[in-house]
């Protein structure tokens, strides 16, 4: 992976250089900041997430196994109490929503490591423990032959410090 | 310029002034950059001399308590204070405290997160600490309360070949997954905030060893813009699952009486009852670890009084509905017309168990209503005094629901006192110590208060005035700019 990495003091000036790459179109952006801001999610206007798939999924997955286990359980041991329903669906509704609360988290939480690509275990090109700090990083994947331009954008819109990197 | 205003100047003109502040405005003046919320929250990590003897202080607890049990196991449950039919006693009152505990903590992280609270910022952090912490503890006393406990496993209903009946329609089933789902999901939305501020630990971090311990939890977090997008999304989604979840375990808590036939237990009301309880006991809980830890740590201009002001409502929110369902389970009593029901409350009230009575109402009905105050509300020390009034009230609240229920159930030989023993307070002392074992290690080895949260709303640097950033026509968040006045 190639490119060129821009740090930014300023939030305005880093919205301002990426705003002028994107229409470049040199390639692909990442922006690294210390917080989440809607500046920079409006400015690179990215699709919504697919973690809610993942919610919902798990969530019914997690609702069926629930009421699924019980009434199976119950039919395996069919003791009768109080005259009672052997698989009785009122008192395995709790069943079937704790389970459907404890799948559906964790296949949230699986979706939101899938899609970040979590965990990382090797280096991440450009980035700079500045980012989680107090700067804004903008990284652009380009050529080498647009690397020059790419640095002259990032310079021109107020980047602190620029440089190239592989 | 609110930007320039410093911690103690903020803290003055707070006090002078006492504004009353909506809840979701609340906001940190004396907080300027990004640099600031990282250099004096990470500096809350430094172990201290009162931190040592705190922390020493909640081992000898704790031993306390692990020696009461190991007697208790040799001896039997008999030195625990049980006599029948008062079979359920300081366990399961403390298991039932701790639950409560917990509750708040989610309420503040999550149900606060979604109804976009702003005083849970700096706040949230040590109440979802907490709610792991506490629930770990609860989790603790049903195992306590066993015979065996080493066979504690058979409490969990898998199928299985022991001639065991797994019975989904008992309450304590239904507990064992409630408490396990809570335990499963608080400790998953705790771990999941707190990634990208160990991302910060571990980018400011000098030792090499402590920085890779911190680069392995941070799970390589980079703070890129696809990570926070993800984050967000799924932040919101545990938010929107244990809203509900708060909701239904300490309903599940509440069946595991609700659903016996005590006078006094089998009730409609014991779900609202049991769930707006916990949060006020939780509430009352984050007030006395929230003062201290503001005091110590330096971090007033953090925790300001207009936090500890909202939160101070809903706390006196809670305890007029908590206040309201005592009422309306003495007019139950009354207006039921059953002799067993009437006689139980009277012994309740008046009777054998009017000290235990007294206590639980001075302390969750009475002292609280000092809130309607303003001045009191922004008064740290009657904060803290009433916060330990409501732990012990809210322990008590426990206590008689459990004990005059089964000490004076529907035949005259059924009526009985009870008295814990040694073991049970040992275990009840071992119990705080546990807890704050793991609440002060948590403290010093994480952020107390959330960083990147905190960053949210601190406005961040601009080369130019807020308009600049008026792209292609989408309209930015101006409220978050600085603006020089």
């Amino acid at each position: 992976m190639r490119g060129v990495i821009g740090h930014f003091r300023e939030i305005d000036t880093a919205v301002d250089a990426i705003e002028e790459l994107k229409h470049a179109d040199f390639g692909a952006i990442t922006v690294y900041s210390p917080t989440p801001r809607h500046e920079l999610e409006h400015v690179l206007s990215a699709p919504p997430s697919a973690v809610r798939r993942f919610t919902l999924i798990g969530g019914l997955l997690g609702v069926t196994f629930g009421y699924w286990i019980a009434i199976w359980v119950s039919d395996y041991w069919p003791l009768v109490v109080g005259g009672k329903p052997i698989a009785s669906w009122v008192p395995y509704t709790i069943i079937g929503f704790e389970v459907m609360v404890l799948v559906g988290a964790l296949s949230t939480v699986a979706g939101m490591f899938i899609n970040s690509r979590l965990p990382k275990i090797t280096h991440t090109v450009g980035y700079d423990g500045r980012f989680s700090h107090g700067d804004f990083g903008v990284w652009v994947e380009c050529d080498p032959e647009d690397a020059s331009k790419c640095e002259d954008m990032l310079r021109a819109n107020g980047a602190s410090e620029v440089r190239r990197e592989r | 310029m609110a930007a320039t205003v410093k911690p103690e100047e903020a803290r003055d003109l707070e006090v002078l002034h006492r504004p009353n502040i909506a809840s979701a405005d609340v906001q940190l003046p004396a907080v300027r950059d990004y640099e600031q919320v990282d250099n004096e929250i990470t500096a809350t990590l430094s172990p201290t001399g009162a931190w040592y003897i705190g922390l020493f202080t909640a081992v000898g607890f704790l031993l306390i308590g692990i020696a009461a049990w190991m007697y208790q196991i040799y001896s039997g449950l008999g030195v625990a204070g049980y006599n029948p039919p008062v079979m359920w006693g300081v366990y399961i009152i403390t298991f039932v405290f701790w639950v409560g505990i917990g509750h708040a903590g989610t309420l503040i992280s999550a149900i606060l997160y979604l109804f976009r609270a702003g005083f849970r910022t700096t706040i949230y952090r040590c109440a979802e600490a907490m709610t792991v912490f506490a629930v770990m503890t609860a989790g603790l006393f049903p195992i306590l309360h066993l015979g065996r406990p080493w066979k504690f496993f058979w409490l969990i209903p898998y199928p299985n070949w022991r001639y065991l009946w797994p019975n989904f329609k008992s309450p304590l089933v239904w507990d064992v997954f409630a408490i396990l789902t809570y335990l499963t999901v608080s400790t998953t939305f705790l771990y999941i905030g707190l990634i990208p501020d160990i991302a910060v630990l571990r980018d400011r971090e000098k030792n090499p060893i402590r920085r890779h311990i911190y680069g392995v939890l941070s799970l390589g977090w980079r703070n890129s813009d696809r990570e926070w997008r993800h984050f967000a999304r799924a932040y919101l989604f545990l938010a929107a699952f244990s809203t509900p979840l708060v909701l239904s375990v300490h309903s599940v808590v509440s069946f595991d009486f609700a659903m016996g036939l005590p006078p006094g237990w089998h009730t409609t009301i014991f779900p609202p009852y049991f769930v707006a309880g916990a949060i006020f006991s939780g509430i009352g809980m984050v007030f006395t670890i929230i003062i201290p830890l503001r005091k110590w740590f330096r971090l007033q201009h953090y925790v300001t009084l207009n936090h500890l002001d909202a939160a101070a409502k809903l706390c006196l929110f809670t305890s007029l509905v908590v206040g309201c369902a005592y009422m309306v389970e003495w007019f139950i009593a009354w207006y039921s017309g059953l002799q067993v029901e009437q006689d139980y409350f009277w012994n309740r009230i008046f009777g054998q168990w009017w000290w235990a009575s007294a206590i639980l109402y001075t302390c969750n009905m009475v002292l609280p209503l000092s809130l309607f105050s303003q001045r009191l509300r922004r008064n740290t020390t009657w904060l803290f005094i009433l916060s330990i009034f409501i732990n012990i009230g809210m322990w008590f609240e426990r206590f008689v629901i459990v004990i005059p229920s089964l000490s004076h159930e529907f035949e005259p030989w059924q009526w009985s006192g009870y008295r814990p023993t040694w073991v049970d307070y040992a275990i009840l002392a071992g119990s705080f110590g546990w807890f704050s074992m793991w609440f002060l290690l948590f403290i010093k080895q994480f952020p107390v208060i959330a960083i990147a949260e905190v960053k949210e709303i601190v406005k961040p640097r601009l080369k130019r005035a807020p308009d600049h950033l008026e792209h292609s026509g989408r309209r930015l968040e101006r409220e978050k700019m600085p603006v020089d006045e």
